[in-house]
């Protein structure tokens, strides 16, 4: 056998089978979803790999399976789980691979609280036992970065930035808020979440809240999604998913209005998706992801997410 | 000159920021899930050798350096700088003692030393890593002297270089050297 059967090679195995067992003991239902998909997943930060599937026929390989799986709940599924394969494209680094392995699950009628609790166990399943730590967006911007999120200028976030010894090119001074938040929260504040412990960023502003609820808390409107962090490694993005198809449009236009910004190519929305929230069948549901192979860069104590991998790309 | 993406950047690319000319050493691809994707990137300053990370939003573009390099061999000392000879096309340049700094003790007569231009002028030189030279002083060996191990003593060889050899080394004989760290590496017989 040519190929060296170490302990995380064999470990993919043995924790996906694990994942599902997970599930299945708590009644979730296994869903497979294709990955060619007629419609590309809309967010503004999220390139989605095009495929020619026919003559003059263009599909698209899935970011993650959220609108089949929630058309799928739409049409009376009930608590379901995705254990698979997703593709983004050029996003390869340390802790990226264009082609990665995701678990989502979606739960009908859990509570917020009760979603964050059930991912935290997903993951300690495979990483041991971590105590804790809810992290509001703001306070974690606050702690780390020094900067108030909401209120700061670009100008002093940009000099928030400099405080923290991130060199940046001259044009950094036209950067957006948007992406100077992203730069303090990559650079500053990740790698300082999950330090022997699981952090979980809730209460992300309005405009983070991709397909996620916005509740109003302590007179501020915050959107209700979590992400947890172990070792600076961002594992997990959940939502109390969102079931108004007039707020979803304008929140995708508003995405396309941001690609277009960026020079990238605007996504056509998919209206089957859209459809199946209009016809008022969609559950009062949280659903989360958790990006599979990084849970295992910290089972297996690996540096690189290619590592994870049977045939890691350079 | 043109210019090159954040995601098709190699090691080893030459590209210039803020006037200066820099080699790609390294770059890390960073991403929130949802949010913009950042690359930092190390850059080498090609004139100075610091070493400096910068981050750049995924997609930009970098200006790449108009940077060559050439092989080049010695001719002779003048009294400011030394002049070397394209082994392609024969031009002939003359390279200030400034820039040779600690490289002057490597000089040898129709050695091809690699030499870097930055728009066309001569930023580095760069002498081949190993350099057989003739030792043209040192101190006679002591014979029972090696019970310690290896047992060093200073010489100086015909490019001016001063280099520890093992105390057998005599004058008058060729050695090896390693140009980087100005350490003897054999005799060479």
């Amino acid at each position: 056998m040519s190929l060296e059967l170490t302990n995380h090679i064999l470990g993919r195995s043995q924790s996906l089978a694990a994942a599902r067992t997970f599930f299945a003991e708590r009644g979730l239902l296994e869903v497979d979803c294709g990955a060619l998909v007629p419609f590309p997943p809309l967010d503004s930060n999220i390139d989605v790999m095009s495929v020619s599937s026919g003559p003059n026929q263009t599909a698209y390989l899935h970011t993650s399976p959220e609108y089949a799986m929630k058309r799928l709940l739409a049409a009376g599924s009930p608590d379901i789980y995705f254990l698979g394969h997703v593709y983004r494209k050029g996003e390869l680094g340390y802790r990226h691979s264009p082609e990665f392995t995701m678990a989502e699950w979606y739960r009908i009628g859990i509570s917020f609280a009760d979603m964050i609790e059930e991912t935290g166990q997903f993951i300690t399943h495979f990483t041991g036992p971590l105590p804790t730590r809810i992290l509001p967006y703001r306070d974690a911007f606050t702690l780390y970065a020094g900067v108030n999120y909401s209120d700061d200028s670009p100008l002093a976030l940009l000099s928030a930035a400099k405080r923290h010894a991130i060199d940046l090119p001259e044009n950094a001074q036209n950067w957006s808020r948007d992406t100077l938040l992203h730069l303090l929260l990559t650079h500053v504040v990740e790698p300082k979440l999950g330090q022997n412990e699981m952090t979980i960023i809730t209460d992300f502003p309005p405009y983070e809240a991709a397909l996620a609820c916005v509740v109003e808390k302590k007179g501020e409107i915050v959107a209700e999604r979590f992400e947890i962090y172990i070792q600076g490694l961002e594992l997990a993005n959940g939502y109390h998913e969102l079931s108004d198809p007039q707020e979803l449009r304008r929140r995708f236009a508003e995405k396309n209005l941001a690609r277009i910004e960026e020079g990238k190519e605007p996504y056509a929305i998919d209206e089957k998706f859209l459809a199946s929230l209009e016809s008022g069948n969609f559950p009062d549901s949280c659903g989360v992801s958790v990006g599979f192979d990084r849970v295992l860069m910290l089972r297996y104590k690996l540096a690189t997410i290619q590592e994870t991998l049977y045939f890691p790309r350079n | 000159m043109g210019s090159v993406s954040t995601n098709e950047i190699k090691v080893g690319m030459k590209v210039e920021v803020d006037r200066e000319p820099y080699e790609i050493v390294g770059n890390e691809f960073v991403k929130p899930g949802k949010g913009q994707a950042f690359n930092r990137i190390k850059l080498k300053n090609l004139a100075s050798g610091r070493v400096v990370e910068k981050t750049y939003k995924s997609g930009e573009k970098l200006d790449l350096a108009d940077v060559e390099e050439a092989q080049m061999r010695f001719l002779y000392k003048e009294s400011d700088g030394a002049v070397f000879m394209d082994e392609k096309t024969f031009d002939q340049i003359t390279i200030s003692d400034d820039l040779l700094g600690n490289n002057s003790q490597w000089l040898m007569e129709e050695v091809p030393y690699r030499i870097v231009f930055y728009k066309g002028a001569p930023i580095e030189v760069q002498p081949p890593t190993f350099l057989e030279m003739t030792i043209v002083d040192t101190a006679p060996g002591v014979r029972g002297d090696t019970a310690s191990g290896r047992v060093m003593k200073p010489a100086l060889t015909e490019t001016g270089a001063k280099v520890q050899v093992p105390i057998f080394v005599e004058q008058g004989e060729k050695i090896k050297v390693d140009t980087r760290t100005s350490e003897y590496v054999s005799r060479v017989n």
